[in-house]
Order: C-alpha cells, then structure tokens, then sequence
C-alpha cells in the first residue's frame, strides 16, 4: 500500500499537482517501479462529498487563491481540474501540431511555433490515453448515449451540411469499465461525477498509483519553491503544509503540474542567483504564449422542449469546421460541441438583464446549447507574472494574468457563432444568443515545448531546456492551442513523459 | 466568494455584439410590466423591485425576489463593499426622477435602470440577484428545473433522450 517517504529521500521524483498531468504522470512512473511523491495543494473529496449543487462544489473544489486578472476556472483538489472537467477528449490533428508551417504567424505578433512531434509519434500515446480514460466510441468502447441535447446538435448539424458528427470521444463510461459504472445522465459533470463514471485521476490513477508501494500523496501540500544545487539541477520542493508550515522534499527530479497559473507561479518564484529570472526561463518564456482557446458559446429557445439539463453535460463534437482555410477569413479551426447549463450557468453565460435575457431563462425546458472551441493562437503578451509587490495570504506573489483575443479569434468567433444560429433556426428556433465564453477552462503554454530552446522552456518530451531534471507535465507544456479540448492530449504526454523518465533513468542518465 | 465568483465568471455584456436576439421586446415587455405594476401593493421594496425588473418572470412570487434582497441585506451587514452598493443603488435610483424611484410607472422604473445600468453599482447589484436567483427553489419549480439529480438516478431512465420532436431527415 502507499508508502511514505523521508524528506530528505532525494531518490523520489517530486511531482506537483495531482489532476490530468501530475496524477496520471505519478501513476505512470509508480508502475514502473519509481517512487514518487506527490504533493496536491487541496484535499481529498470522495465521492459521497460530491452534491449536485455547483457553488458547494465550488467552494469544495475550487481554486481560490488571489489573482489579479481574469483567474482560470481551475481546481484545487486531489484530482485536480479532471474533477471539473467535462470529459470532451477529441485529439488534435496533423495541420495543428505544425502549426507555424501551416499558417505562418498571423498579423500582430503572434509567436506560433510547430510542436517538436508528429501526430504519428504521439498516436500510440493517444491510443494508450483513451484506453485509459474509457473514451467513447475507441478502443472497442461503445458510444455515448445520444441525449437531447445532442440531439438537437446533431439534426441541425445535418441541416446545415456538417457531417463529422458524434456523440462519442467523451471520457465518461457509456457502461461499466474497470471498476467505475456507466453513465446516469446525472448532468452535474462540472461539479464533479457523483458516481465516477466521468474519469478523474481522483479514483483512477491516484488510488492505482497507491497499490503499488512505490507512491505517497501528500494532501494540502502546496509547492511554493523548487531548489537546485550548485550544479544547477533541482534538488527539492518546498512546501506548505496544512497547518503553514514549510517543509523540502529532496528529489531526483521535479515534475511541475499546478495548471498553468501555479506552474509559471512556481517556476518564477524558485528565484535564485544562478536563475535570477526563475527556473527554466533563461530564454523569458515561462508564463507567456498563454493560450485559452477561441471560446464561444451559443444558446436558443427551440419550438419545442429539449430539457438539456437532463444528461452528460457535454455529449457530442461537430468536427466539419476542425480544418485550415483562410478563405473562411481566419486561419485554424474549431468544434462545435453541445453543451448544458444549468439555470444560474445559462443566465451568466447569456449575461445581461431584463425581458430580452428571462425570454430565455423563463423557457429554461425549451433551451439548447452549444460550446465553441477553437485555435488560440499564442501571443507573447498574452502572459501570467508575478505581481513585484502584493503577496497572497500563503506569502507567495500574486499572480498577474493578462490574456486577450487575438483578432484571429474574434473573426473565428463571429463565424462560427453564425453557424451555430444557422444550426439552431434549421430546427425553428425563435430565439439565439451567442457570444464569448470567457471561463479560462483550457489552459496551455505557459512553460512550452519547442525544438529550439530559443522558442520555449522544454524539449520535446517536456524536460526543461535549462536543467535535465525539471520536467513540465500539464497543458503548460503545449505548443500551440489546438482547437480541441486538451485534457486527451495533457494525458497523452505526461504517459510519453514517462516512459521518457524511466528510459533515462535506466540509462543513468537522470 | 460571491465577489470571487462574479468577477472570475463575469461573462462579458460586450459579447452581445453577437447577439441574434429577436424577441419582441416591446409587447412581452409592456404586458407584464403592468401585471407587475399591479403587484405593488403587495409590498415590494425598491432593492426587490430592482430585482424583480431585472430578471422578470411573470407568474413568479414577488416575494421571491423582495426575500433575495432580504437575504443579501442581512447577510452582509458587516461587509461594507455591499451595504455601499445596496445604498448607491437605492439612492441612484430615488435621484433619478422628481417622484421616488418605486412610486414610478413600470415602463419609467425600467426606463431609469436602462440609464443606469453602466453605473458601478449595477452589475454587482444584478450579478447578486443573478446568483441568488437562479439558485432559488421557486425559481426553480417556475422554469421547471429540477435541481440534484443524482438521488434520483440521474436521468438515465428519466428522459435524458425523450426528445420526439426533431425532423427526421436522411
């Protein structure tokens, strides 16, 4: 059963954050035989803490902690963001991952590069992710229950000519697999699956990883600090207990995964006099080229009942628009995928007041919905830093996050708004709202991959340019954006990472 | 953490540059503001008023929305940030016409709010009542939302694909 390890064990790798990234990275490692420690800034829910009530989930699950900027909507808690995930896992595609040679940077300033990978090389990754993950519709798992939501995507998809439509690439059980049941169409995915159907590192890679023996979980650990030695490598993460107090776990190797906010916070803050700019940041990447996603969302009041808060929260992709094509007047593309809310979710996403915004509200049963997300392209200034002199109630700097929609998006937004009401008014609705859906739940490229170390902060397989042993292994590593949601991709790596690690570490070369 | 939740949720109005609402405002509108009108007597105060006429559903309780400012209200009498905003907003609104803000017409109160709505107080007023009422139980019965669904099994046998209505094409 889960071990514990000594502080001053430098034999360990230290993995910090235990969501998408860092749990599957640290089970991944655990099963090979490495000993890992992981250190997860929140609790541990079970199950029976999951309620279907979004602000109690909140307040359960949410991260909190001050930041100046729009903050991402992201989670602290063992499992981190898998816990509020929707579970909308399509891969991204060829043109996508060459991204620079496909669009060349776009006007303004964009700092596009290509990923230092193929899709070919990462497929076998991909296979064993969705394998993993219980994607609908791979690997022999059948396909995600059509609910009415879905429905309605998928008629009016058909109306207006799209044809790569499915309800299917959701990691959420459509029966039972491994130990978690099927789906209930519970429809409070986002405030984390009451019954684990929707995967979460919560109760799939953290309890595996604990059978082993060669895995502890440190809960409300919160990593404030990376150490190196004189040779500049790193040699050990402090951290913040639950009562404040502040401990280093000696490591062989440091594995950041705090979601891009705490990941550039950590990175910046291991300040030394050797690394006077932060930890793998001689080249000034760490905390730029942040990238969202192109999001939209679209709602319309249909002639008839759809009551899309019954089921899944997000059932189905439409891929038709995932393609690069200038002619549509911006490079890159984007999904469609549907998507419910909930009263206070519909009401918020819609915005606004008065009889034009409760004509939705008020026909909440009559209401459908679709989420947009598209190519992001990164862009220097789009940055999270630290604030020079606030500090948070932990005494850590506070994160400073500046992120604006590249023109690029805003034309990719209007145009697929336009199809998303072309969609809806095909089936008769009376009624369309579309506009932004600034939620900040993809979050990638803040610490990234590149081939040339002028262009990021990691190599190919995530490991710092800068220091061989400090790997970064959740969606800061990214590249570029993709259109597609990147919780697939994040797993698909930190599974690749591991393997990376341990031939390494055979080779005595880590 | 409402303050928290607002602001890192704050969908942004400027998104309704992209609007394709269509609704006929004016004759939805004027029928139930005089149905609200109406209703006054039954005693709802200018915050609830206020909330009533930013997120109006007819048929729904008045005192639904004069409970929510109540709640707000007494909740919130150490927390001077949202005491100042519940006073700007009663005091805005009664400066904005010779007659008190609540002795107006309904089309008049809407019409005062409409000139108002890019004051500070506003959006933290109406992200307020967006919360607590989108959250509330009545509301809830009134736009037949259910609510929690897991003691029930989820929807799995409860209509999650009942939709019938959809054309059949190819």
């Amino acid at each position: 059963m889960a071990r514990q390890y000594e502080l001053n064990d430098a034999s360990v790798v230290v993995v910090i954050g235990s969501g998408a990234g860092g749990g599957t990275l640290s089970n991944e490692l655990a099963q090979k035989g490495i000993d890992v420690v992981c250190l997860e800034a929140g609790s541990r829910l079970t199950l029976a803490d999951v309620v279907n009530h979004p602000p109690t989930m909140d307040a359960r699950m949410g991260w909190h902690d001050k930041r100046i900027g729009m903050a991402p909507w992201i989670c602290k808690t063992v499992g981190g963001t898998t816990m509020r995930w929707s579970g909308a896992t399509p891969r991204f595609q060829e043109h996508e991952l060459k991204a620079l040679t496909t669009y060349g940077q776009f006007d303004g300033g964009t700092t596009l590069i290509d990923w230092p990978m193929t899709l070919d090389e990462l497929a076998p990754y991909y296979d064993k992710a969705e394998d993993k993950m219980g994607v609908s519709g791979t690997h022999g798992i059948p396909p995600s229950a059509e609910t009415n939501n879905y429905k309605v995507l998928a008629a009016g998809g058909k109306r207006i000519g799209y044809k790569e439509i499915t309800s299917s690439r959701m990691a959420i059980n459509p029966q039972a697999r491994n130990g978690r049941p099927g789906c209930q169409q519970i429809s409070f995915c986002n405030s984390g699956c009451a019954i684990g159907a929707k995967w979460s590192t919560l109760y799939t890679e953290i309890p595996a990883a604990e059978l082993t023996a060669h895995f502890e979980l440190r809960t409300q650990s919160m990593a404030v600090k990376i150490n190196h030695d004189d040779s500049g490598r790193v040699s050990g993460v402090v951290y913040r207990d639950a009562d404040g107090t502040l401990h280093e776990q000696k490591a062989r190797a440091v594995a950041v995964a705090g979601n891009v906010v705490e990941t550039t916070r950590i990175l910046l803050n291991s300040n030394s006099s050797r690394f006077p700019d932060g930890l793998g940041n001689s080249t000034g990447h760490v905390g730029r080229n942040y990238t969202r996603h192109m999001f939209g969302a679209a709602i319309a009041k249909m002639p008839k009942p759809v009551n899309y808060h019954r089921g899944a929260r997000q059932t189905g992709i439409i891929f038709d628009e995932q393609y690069h094509d200038p002619e549509r007047g911006f490079a890159g593309g984007y999904e469609l995928q549907s998507i419910a809310l909930d009263p206070w979710g519909t009401s918020s996403s819609i915005g606004g007041w008065g009889p034009d915004h409760t004509v939705f509200t008020d026909n909440y049963t009559h209401l459908a919905g679709i989420f947009i997300t598209g190519e992001d392209p990164p862009e220097s200034v789009n940055r999270i830093s630290l604030h020079a002199t606030e500090r948070d109630e932990n005494d850590l700097p506070v994160p400073v996050i500046e992120y604006r929609d590249h023109p690029n998006s805003l034309a990719m937004r209007e145009h697929s708004l336009k199809q998303s009401r072309a969609l809806f008014e095909s089936l008769g609705a009376t009624h369309f709202w579309g506009g932004d859906a600034p939620v900040g739940c993809h979050n990638m490229g803040v610490a990234r991959m590149s081939a040339n170390p002028r262009d990021g902060v990691a190599n190919r397989w995530g490991q710092a340019h800068d220091i061989d042993n400090l790997f970064i292994s959740d969606g800061s590593a990214f590249p570029t954006s993709a259109a597609g949601n990147p919780t697939l991709t994040i797993v698909a790596l930190a599974i690749r990472q591991a393997d990376h690690i341990a031939e390494r570490m055979t080779q005595k070369t880590l | 953490m409402q303050e928290e939740q607002t602001t890192r949720r704050r969908f942004i109005v400027a998104a309704l540059a992209f609007s394709g609402v269509a609704a006929p405002l004016g004759s939805t509108w004027l029928k139930s503001a005089a149905a609200w009108a109406a209703d006054d007597d039954a005693g709802l105060d200018e915050l609830g008023r206020m909330a009533q006429l930013l997120f109006p559903h007819e048929g729904l309780d008045d005192r639904v929305y004069g409970g929510i400012m109540s709640t707000v209200m007494e909740t919130t009498t150490d927390d001077q940030a949202t005491q100042a905003m519940l006073d700007a907003a009663a005091n805005t609104l009664d400066a904005a016409r010779e007659t008190s803000w609540l002795d107006l017409g309904a089309e008049e109160q809407f019409a005062v709010l409409q000139e108002l709505q890019d004051q500070p107080f506003f959006a933290g007023i109406r992200e307020t009542v967006r919360f607590h009422l989108y959250y509330h139980p009545d509301l809830w019965k009134h736009i037949d939302y259910p609510g929690s669904s897991k003691e029930f099994g989820g929807y799995i046998r409860r209509g999650f694909n009942d939709i019938a209505w959809l054309p059949e094409d190819e």
